[in-house]
């Protein structure tokens, strides 16, 4: 068999990228919230909807899209934890609870959007210019992708380290209750971080809206690894996020040429992160997060 | 349509989703086990009895087959998330049945990929009508309900219970008092698999066809419903969450047939569970039923005792 390594190498890249824009709220939320919200994958998928109802339908292009779509899902998040998360732990829901509600948010999202915009899928108009270079096949929606996760990998670092917020958010996510005591707003730091969560999310969703299909599963297709993403790296914790999400881009990847090199159906692509899942709680369930300071 | 075929049908989907509830409700009402992945276990005993019965074995060692497979497997999964937080156990069991739905929908030549498998009734009869033929399923699948009832109900009221719903209350005073948590609550996520396996078995008998698409995750997020609804760790209330379930969906199903809506019903049926879920979590947690007392004879006596203490005082 003849593999193009390079390309290999390139599309563990993408798939990092997209995995970072996916996982990093849901790391977040859940480091803060202590509860992992299933309804993340909707986040994603309306971001999807958004982003081809935006660039395609009305025609407006990809970075109108992406910041309208950043903005307009990020709101929903912010009060989907306001309508619904924020009250039941105000009234003692437990951990299961609050999880049993993040499904139930999900299938009133999703099964809203499936109303909306029906569940036949819909593809972005396919104009990514696609040029090689060297070995590597490249489109116009990678390098924008690759764009985008290394933008924010940047701005998050430069916002978590120098910003009021960003200090508030990692002091909220290693001891609320010291934080509380030292005089930061909790509330606000967790709504700020729902909303950029989700914006990020929907992010995501447009890339792989346009890359694959747009449909009510768009999201929920790649929870897996990007529940994956979000154990390997540390609850919580940003860095460890970016190095996890490109470990299993990688794996991935790698792991599809051994698919194909076993005869086996690729769609077991999947099965990677899940392996990656259970070994990481098996070996050490706090993931990467020793190797990196808490965010 | 035969409403009376409809009713017999509609009784053993109560059925089975009620061992479903009942096994849910030994792992969340009683014990706190997040099983987010209920359908992995229902999808392990359906295709193991389907496989079995396909070699010729009798339905009985098929349908005891399943819920051993389950049984194993669901060890297996939670081994490495019980001893954390309730939270990774549910990602990971979640994350499991939609690896299993890959599996089956992928490998062909053992489970039939799309177009599934086919299965064999359990007991047929040979020239009867289908009402006989849907009242001998309704007698095997309510003889399987009877026997999961039954177990979880002299489990809940032994002091097994009372250890599994401390380690629910409070893990670590359970622990501080001897009892090995881990190795509860792998019993006890064994005996609900097992019992998810048994109803996979009588499932897939029943449909005598089974494809992927049966087991998606809404599956679980039905028995759930039911569950939450019925009153957690309330044996018979989840029983009637069953019921009550079920019969909104067939409703469902008549009605969108009648009435003329603004949305697609299919889609209204799901947004409609998830604001149900939602307004119980809010306003009624412990569902229809309460947690059901414990009976035992230890606490027969000192209930008895207090009565005669107060009625010496008085």
């Amino acid at each position: 068999m003849d593999v193009n390594w390079a390309q290999v190498l390139f599309n563990s890249a993408i798939t990092g990228s997209l995995y970072l824009l996916g996982a990093v709220g849901l790391t977040l939320t859940y480091g803060l919230s202590s509860f992992p919200n299933f309804a993340h994958a909707e986040f994603i998928t309306l971001g999807a909807f958004l982003g081809y109802t935006i660039g395609t339908q009305l025609g407006l292009g990809l970075p109108i899209a992406l910041v309208v779509t950043f903005f307009a899902a990020g709101l929903v998040g912010l009060l989907c934890y306001r309508g619904i998360f924020q009250p039941l732990a105000k009234r003692g829901a437990t951990i299961i609870h609050l999880m049993v509600a993040s499904i139930a948010l999900s299938f009133i999202l999703r099964y809203s959007m499936g109303a909306i915009w029906s569940w036949k899928p819909y593809y972005f108009a396919s104009s990514w210019a696609a040029f090689d270079v060297g070995p590597l096949r490249v489109t116009d929606l990678w390098l924008w992708l690759i764009a985008v996760a290394v933008g924010l990998a940047i701005v998050m670092h430069l916002g978590l380290v120098k910003t009021r917020m960003g200090k508030a958010i990692r002091a909220t996510s290693s001891n609320p209750d010291l934080a509380l005591a030292a005089g930061i707003n909790i509330s606000k730091v967790i709504l700020v971080t729902w909303f950029v969560g989700a914006g990020l999310a929907a992010v995501a969703g447009i890339f792989r809206g346009a890359d694959t299909q747009v449909w009510p599963l768009t999201g929920w297709d790649i929870i897996l690894p990007i529940f994956a993403v979000t154990i390997l790296g540390g609850i919580g914790n940003f860095y460890g996020a970016i190095a996890a999400a490109f470990i299993i881009g990688l794996a991935e990847n790698f792991g599809v040429v051994g698919l194909m090199a076993l005869g086996l159906s690729t769609s077991y692509r999947l099965g990677i992160s899940f392996v990656i899942l259970i070994i990481t709680l098996i070996v050490k369930p706090q993931g990467l997060a020793m190797f990196f300071r808490r965010a | 349509m035969d409403l009376l075929l409809y009713g017999l049908d509609l009784l053993v989907f109560i059925g089975i989703f009620g061992i479903l509830a009942i096994s849910l409700n030994l792992e969340f009402g009683f014990s706190g086990l997040a099983n987010f992945g209920k359908v992995a276990f229902f999808l392990v005993g359906a295709y193991t009895y389907a496989l079995l019965s396909q070699i010729g074995l009798p339905f009985y060692l098929c349908l005891i087959a399943g819920a051993l497979v389950a049984a194993i497997f669901g060890l297996l999964i939670s081994l490495p998330a019980l001893r954390l937080r309730a939270d990774y156990l549910a990602i990971v069991v979640l994350a499991f049945g939609e690896i299993l739905r890959l599996i089956v929908k992928s490998e062909d030549w053992l489970a039939g990929g799309d177009w599934g498998l086919s299965v064999s009734p359990a007991i047929s009869i040979t020239g009867v009508s289908p009402r006989v033929d849907l009242l001998v399923n309704i007698a095997l699948v309510f003889s399987c309900l009877l026997i999961c009832f039954v177990v979880a109900q002299l489990l809940s009221n032994s002091p097994y219970g009372r250890v599994i719903r401390a380690i629910r209350e409070d893990e670590v005073a359970a622990e501080a008092l001897g009892k090995n948590r881990a190795k509860y609550k792998a019993q006890i996520f064994m005996l609900g698999s097992a019992m998810a396996g048994l109803a996979g078995g009588l499932y897939a008998q029943y449909l005598q066809a089974i494809v992927p698409m049966l087991f998606l995750p809404i599956i679980t997020f039905t028995i759930w419903i039911m569950v939450l609804v019925g009153g957690p760790a309330n044996n018979w209330g989840v029983l009637v969450g069953a019921a009550l379930v079920e019969i909104f969906e067939r409703g469902a199903n008549i009605a969108k047939d009648y009435i003329a809506l603004p949305i697609d019903p299919s889609n209204l049926q799901y947004i409609l569970f998830g604001v149900l879920i939602l307004l119980v979590l809010f306003y009624r947690p412990q569902g229809l039923f309460k947690e059901s007392p414990i009976k035992t004879r230890a606490l027969e006596v000192v209930r008895h005792a207090r009565e005669q203490v107060k009625g010496e005082g008085g």
